[in-house]
């Protein structure tokens, strides 16, 4: 009688088992082949205020085209290089990628994962060196800019140079001065905030000096590859960045995000940052914010997102009007108007800016400044993390050795 | 007796069925595991090996390893594994060993240990970012304890400096991984038959030899389960450094297994990252090897 049970308790379970597979398996049967969503999914970098802000911008275009478009913002690194693995591996899960490299674009151009888009965009309608950047030596064009970002200098608080007699400087010195002064005042831990996070903050910082000390040509030869980071020029602009440094007037790189809270708390005096600063939610009030460029510098970094379509797409023509809305003058109008940012298209109205936008605006467009492709994107690679890394190691350890080993390490990843 | 010799010579007439059939069902049981492991282990290992002689689709021959070891950054790699060796592993079975023995006689031990062995439980990449906060000049646990003691002025961020940034993420480590040792060290003390100690006790041993001639030499087992678990993990260490110094400041705290992440997807070098994968698949083969032949042996 005992075993009759032991085998009725058996058989109930191998049943409980068999239609728990079953179950499961109907579940995730359905899963795979349910229907999804129409429409399209783009990937960029945005989160927070700035995604909110491109939502909008998708907004309007599914009103005006009917067509869904998903959003997914993923972090530097994933998207550095979560798409390529995916595009290497012959798929794509994104019909529009945004993202503001154009040495990593032309690789995967160059590996024929992308989709075309000379006839899709007129080239004219966007400043040569955007379009270059892009452009393969057949002159194909493998992305069309959407957004750019100025870096435009030392952003400040109006009210913090006012209290403590700050000035403007307009030359190296007085920015050397302007420093050994917000050194001295109470509350300052340091005079200039250091961002880290993957890097990029410290190497647009460093940028500004390569350009405001070398020149843009240095910069510019810097990403072609012409100059060596050892030599003469590039070690001189190196060592007065080094100097200052060693000087204490930079603090000790810390998250980008959370230094902006402490330089609108008055623990730094400036802080060297892209145009998008104007956005975030730790300024607390930004008609207190303003800038200063790099004193007697001759160029710009200027940061653009591209849109590019990868080839495996299966939304393609979709795909393609989405590009097209973005790189428009309406969609980037919507953007620069939601601040932060500058359009790309040239038939953005200047009426679109707000006023420190139009600031940025106006200092980029001198004729005695020249926008340069932001150096490590455009080198882009294993360079890039190198650069990240060596300058933090600079900014730590701020000594001749330290320096030598820097440019050193430099050269190595370039050459 | 009728009825044994007859099973008897049934023995002797299916006897070469019966050995066959022995042999061949094993390996028909073995056939589903053995299809697993040649798809998910050998053959990746075989193209691993086989992509490490390639550089863009031409066979270059050893051209990736030879490129590899004239690099500093992968030189620095090696010797930064090289110091989790050295550093990571003694005092990870110390401790564990330690631990094991002293709570083994306190009284609510078991839940002390539970307490040591969360930190097992940890997701490496939630530790490294523990690590970022516990190191933090403002934020971090040991600056403020610095503070508490007087020694304010040396407080810094520990992972940022080149000097203490490895040191950092290896004393980090050695927390999280000294529950695993501890744990096992406490089972191997459970199996030490309990009339060793009392013969020691009458022949008038003292407790430090006891420990030395009987509960060391009776954990033999559990220590070369620990070494070999902990070499392996040194030796492929990668999430930690990631999520807490992306291996830096300057190369500082770089790892072999960091280097192969870089090269295979910021350079997109699928050569040179098989080349770091296969030196890596060597060298934890090789420990395992030996490991796994003394533990056989003991």
């Amino acid at each position: 009688m005992k075993k009759n049970a032991g085998v009725t308790r058996t058989m109930w379970m191998a049943i409980a088992v068999i239609v728990i597979v079953v179950i499961g398996a109907v579940i995730a049967v359905w899963y795979v082949a349910r229907p999804q969503p129409a429409g399209l999914t783009v990937y960029s970098l945005w989160s927070g205020d700035e995604e909110a802000n491109f939502m909008k911008v998708l907004e309007n275009f599914t009103e005006q085209t009917g067509i869904n478009v998903t959003h997914i913002g993923f972090s530097t690194q994933e998207l550095l290089i979560g798409v390529p693995t995916q595009l290497k591996a012959g798929a794509s899960l994104a019909d529009l990628v945004i993202a503001p490299w154009p040495a990593w674009i032309l690789d995967l151009a160059e590996d024929e994962h992308l989709v075309e888009v000379t006839d899709l965009i007129t080239a004219t309608k966007y400043p040569t060196g955007y379009i270059n950047s892009v452009k393969d030596t057949a002159g194909k064009i493998w992305a069309a800019p959407f957004k750019a970002s100025g870096k435009p200098g030392f952003w400040y608080k109006k009210s913090f140079f006012q209290d403590n007699n700050l000035e403007v400087p307009g030359t190296y010195q007085e920015f050397k001065d302007l420093l050994a002064d917000i050194m001295q005042i109470d509350g300052i831990e340091e005079p200039i905030a250091s961002g880290d996070t993957v890097g990029w903050p410290l190497s647009d910082t460093t940028e500004a000096f390569i350009m405001g000390l070398g020149g843009y040509q240095l910069q510019e030869d810097l990403i072609a590859g012409t100059v060596n980071w050892t030599s003469t020029e590039v070690r001189d602009v190196f060592e007065d960045l080094r100097q200052l440094l060693a000087a204490g007037y930079f603090s000790e790189p810390a998250e980008w995000q959370s230094q902006v809270a402490k330089f609108w708390d008055e623990k730094y005096g400036i802080y060297f940052m892209g145009s998008w600063i104007t956005t975030m939610s730790q300024i607390g009030d930004v008609s207190d914010l303003d800038f200063f460029p790099f004193p007697e510098t001759d160029g710009v970094a200027g940061s653009v997102d591209y849109c590019i379509i990868p080839k495996y797409t299966e939304n393609l023509d979709q795909a393609k009007e989405l590009l097209q809305y973005l790189a428009g003058a309406e969609a980037q109008e919507t953007m620069v108007k939601l601040g932060g940012f500058l359009g790309t298209n040239v038939d953005v109205p200047d009426t679109a800016y707000g006023t420190l936008d139009k600031k940025v605006l106006d200092f980029i467009s001198q004729t005695t400044v020249h926008i340069v492709p932001d150096l490590d994107d455009a080198v882009g690679g294993r360079f890039q993390t190198t650069f990240w890394d060596q300058l933090k190691l600079l900014w730590v350890s701020p000594t001749t050795g330290t320096l030598n080993s820097v440019l050193e390490a430099l050269q190595e990843e370039a050459g | 007796m009728r009825h044994c010799k007859k099973k008897q010579d049934k023995t002797i007439a299916y006897g070469g069925a019966e050995t066959k059939g022995r042999t061949i069902t094993p390996l028909v049981f073995l056939i589903p595991a053995f299809l697993l492991v040649t798809i998910f282990v050998l053959y990746p290992v075989v193209s691993t090996v086989s992509l490490s002689l390639f550089q863009d689709s031409k066979f270059v021959g050893f051209n990736n390893y030879l490129e590899l070891f004239g690099r500093r950054s992968f030189s620095q790699a090696l010797i930064h594994n090289g110091l989790w060796i050295l550093i990571h592993l003694p005092l990870s079975v110390f401790f564990g060993l330690l631990l094991a023995v002293l709570l083994r006689q306190v009284k609510g031990g078991a839940i002390i240990k539970s307490i040591i062995f969360l930190g097992m439980v940890i997701p490496l990449v939630v530790g490294g970012i523990l690590f970022r906060f516990i190191y933090d000049t403002d934020a971090g646990v040991v600056n403020a304890l610095l503070r508490f003691i007087g020694l304010g002025s040396i407080a810094r961020s520990w992972t940022f400096y080149p000097d203490t940034a490895l040191i950092s993420l290896i004393i980090g480590t050695i927390w999280i991984w000294t529950g695993f040792s501890m744990i096992v060290y406490s089972a191997g003390l459970e199996g030490i038959p309990i009339e060793l100690y009392e013969a020691a006790k009458i022949d008038g041993a003292s407790r430090w030899k006891t420990f030395w001639r009987i509960t060391v030499p009776m954990l033999r087992p559990a220590t070369i389960v620990v070494v070999t678990m902990t070499l392996l993990w040194v030796l492929k260490v990668f999430d930690v450094v990631y999520v807490a110094t992306f291996g830096g400041p300057g190369g500082a705290s770089t790892v072999m297994a960091f280097e192969m992440y870089l090269d295979a997807f910021q350079a997109f070098n699928f050569g040179r990252a098989s080349a770091i994968a296969t030196i890596l698949t060597l060298m934890t083969f090789g420990f395992a090897a030996y490991m796994v032949n003394r533990m056989a042996k003991s």
